[in-house]
């Protein structure tokens, strides 16, 4: 313990630091997926906004698919597939968001599709009947009554994103990762546990953190009348 | 709901021959099916009128409906609203100009109460102050004092309740035409009772052209003008008032369908004040047993207090009374209840106008002049 808080207090500024990076990795990643899937979805589950040509049927189908494909995606092991983006686009961070990307898009785009599927027949019949064309259906009645879900999905999206960001270690990727990988290739080293010990408490913060953001966020976002 | 205007809804009184919505040709056959939904039909709805579609499940009522606004595309012929030919125009600003309103309500959860009701003028581009004193008139309306009730969400109200908010949202816009899905289907019998009466209150007030679906005959024969019976296959079978429904169904099937109750149920379409109602003297208004006329004891403001005389009754039965804005059905009701085989009729004072015996309903009731409801 005693050594741990020294550890601490002799490399607080890489610490603050690679918290830092991990807090904006995450959140840079989770949001790009969580715009790619939330794009993606309220395209497919709006008429006008999609090919004439695409029935019903064909935007079901074309959301089925993306759904299987990112979770294909998210089976991949990450040190796998941040092994296969370092050939591609070399070391460093535009290599760790693409890889953390990848492994978002699931969560959101799962929950996107079920809130997005959930709003009640009744409740998009009536907006028809009075005369909101697709889109206005969509922004106005969908999208809001959708919200609370979506936002539960990019929550996921974000626990798991800290966690998968430790391996971006491996391409050289910012954040708590590089204590973690360092300390493990020397275990039993001086210093070692402390790296380990550093970084897993840095992840812990970090989700912590977000933890708060979200309570504070979805307060903020959530509609009166369907808040529980 | 508040007291009802003076002027009496057009369709009853002025043009009821202008037709506000009609139907030409129109039939609707789904994709890869091979008989059609609803057959060629022709409907027209008076204006002012409230016409009930009414039938089994999967006749083609609730298809109809949803043709007028184009919800569902026909697949021949011509909707024609207020003279002017919709097949083909945008179908979203049409619906801004009709009222929607169906059984599930469908509320948006998210919004309150106002903000509900104010969902089409907003659309329509209605400035601030418009839609805040549209929103209140429509509240107060529908019986729901606004300044309780504009401020909530859907789920804090009752199914009655969000039913009305589901009316002054139809509303809103001021349409001159309203499609209504059994919008009072999924609400318990005693609330509903409530909401069709005063449903008809306000109907005298509003004065819209109403088309209602439903599948219960005893709404559609209490609220509606006329009714159009469909049949399997999506067919109209007959279209006419109620009484000429149950009174002379234009086929079997018809027939079958009013059933077994149609001559208890055309009762209720009876109203008192069309009756030639058998006169009652009233005590010490003149000389003896009046004439043979049965007499009433009256209190001093002249209400009847008890039978002094009825002619071929030795003991005079217990009083019982019936207002004359009642129907038969009203006054068979007290009689049954008060075992008794005769009714007092009176009038908004209480004052006596006449006496129906129960011998003359399974006889001839004999009716003054045309029905005027």
């Amino acid at each position: 313990m005693q050594s741990l808080l020294e550890f601490l207090s002799n490399n607080w500024s890489e610490v603050q630091f690679a918290a830092q990076a991990h807090f904006l990795l995450v959140l840079y990643s989770v949001g790009i997926a969580s715009v790619i899937s939330i794009a993606a979805a309220m395209l497919l589950h709006t008429s006008q906004l999609t090919p004439r040509s695409w029935s019903r049927a064909v935007r079901a189908n074309s959301r089925e698919t993306l759904l299987l494909m990112s979770s294909a995606a998210l089976t991949i092991p990450s040190l796998a597939l941040f092994g296969l983006l370092q050939p591609l686009l070399g070391l460093g961070v535009v290599t760790s968001i693409v890889g953390l990307t990848i492994y978002g898009i699931y969560p959101v785009l799962r929950n996107t599709v079920a809130g997005l599927s959930a709003v009640e027949p009744a409740v998009l019949e009536a907006a028809r009947g009075m005369g909101m064309g697709p889109l206005r259906r969509m922004v106005r009645v969908q999208f809001p009554l959708a919200w609370p879900v979506i936002l539960s999905g990019v929550r996921v999206a974000v626990l798991i994103m800290i966690s998968i960001a430790v391996v971006a270690a491996i391409v050289d990727g910012p954040g708590f990762g590089q204590f973690l990988l360092d300390g493990l290739v020397r275990l039993g080293g001086a210093g070692s546990l402390e790296q380990v010990l550093t970084g897993t408490f840095g992840c812990l913060v970090v989700a912590a953190a977000y933890e708060v953001i979200f309570v504070l966020v979805r307060r903020v976002t959530t509609p009166r009348g369907i808040r529980v | 709901m508040s007291e009802p205007t003076e002027s009496p809804p057009a369709g009853r009184s002025g043009q009821p021959d202008r037709p506000m919505i009609a139907l030409e040709g129109v039939s609707k056959t789904y994709p890869k099916q091979q008989r059609p939904a609803v057959a060629t039909l022709d409907l027209e709805v008076p204006e002012g009128a409230i016409v009930m579609l009414i039938g089994p499940s999967g006749c083609g009522k609730t298809t109809t409906l949803k043709m007028m606004n184009r919800l569902i595309e026909p697949t021949t012929g011509r909707i024609v609203l207020d003279g002017e030919d919709v097949t083909a125009v945008n179908a979203d600003q049409l619906r801004r100009r009709i009222g929607y309103v169906i059984q599930q309500v469908g509320l948006f959860p998210h919004l309150n109460v106002a903000d509900n009701v104010a969902v089409v003028p907003k659309m329509l581009g209605w400035d601030r102050n418009r839609i805040t004193a549209r929103v209140e008139e429509l509240l107060y309306l529908v019986g729901l004092e606004p300044k309780d009730f504009r401020d909530r969400y859907p789920r804090q109200l009752s199914g009655g309740q969000q039913q009305r908010v589901g009316v002054a949202r139809g509303l809103a816009a001021d349409p001159p035409v309203m499609l209504m899905d059994e919008p009072f289907g999924a609400i318990d019998p005693i609330t509903r009772d409530r909401l069709q009466d005063e449903f008809l209150v306000l109907q005298q007030q509003i004065a819209k052209t109403i088309c209602f679906v439903t599948h219960d005959l005893d709404e559609a024969v209490k609220l509606g003008d006329r009714i159009a019976v469909f049949g399997p296959g999506g067919q109209l079978r007959q279209y006419d008032t109620p009484d000429e429904v149950l009174t002379n169904p234009a086929d079997d099937y018809v027939a079958e369908f009013v059933g077994s109750g149609a001559a208890v149920r055309r009762l209720s379409l009876l109203e008192l004040s069309r009756l030639e109602l058998d006169q009652v003297a009233v005590a010490g208004g003149g000389p003896g047993p009046a004439n043979g006329h049965p007499v009433l004891v009256v209190d001093d403001s002249g209400r009847p207090t008890a039978w002094q005389h009825l002619p071929g009754l030795a003991e005079p039965p217990p009083l019982v009374t019936v207002p004359l804005s009642g129907t038969v059905y009203d006054a068979v009701d007290v009689m049954l209840d008060g075992r008794t085989p005769v009714v007092a009729v009176v009038d908004d004072d209480r004052q006596p106008r006449g006496l129906l015996r129960w011998d003359a309903l399974v006889g001839d009731l004999r009716t003054k002049g045309r029905r005027t409801r």
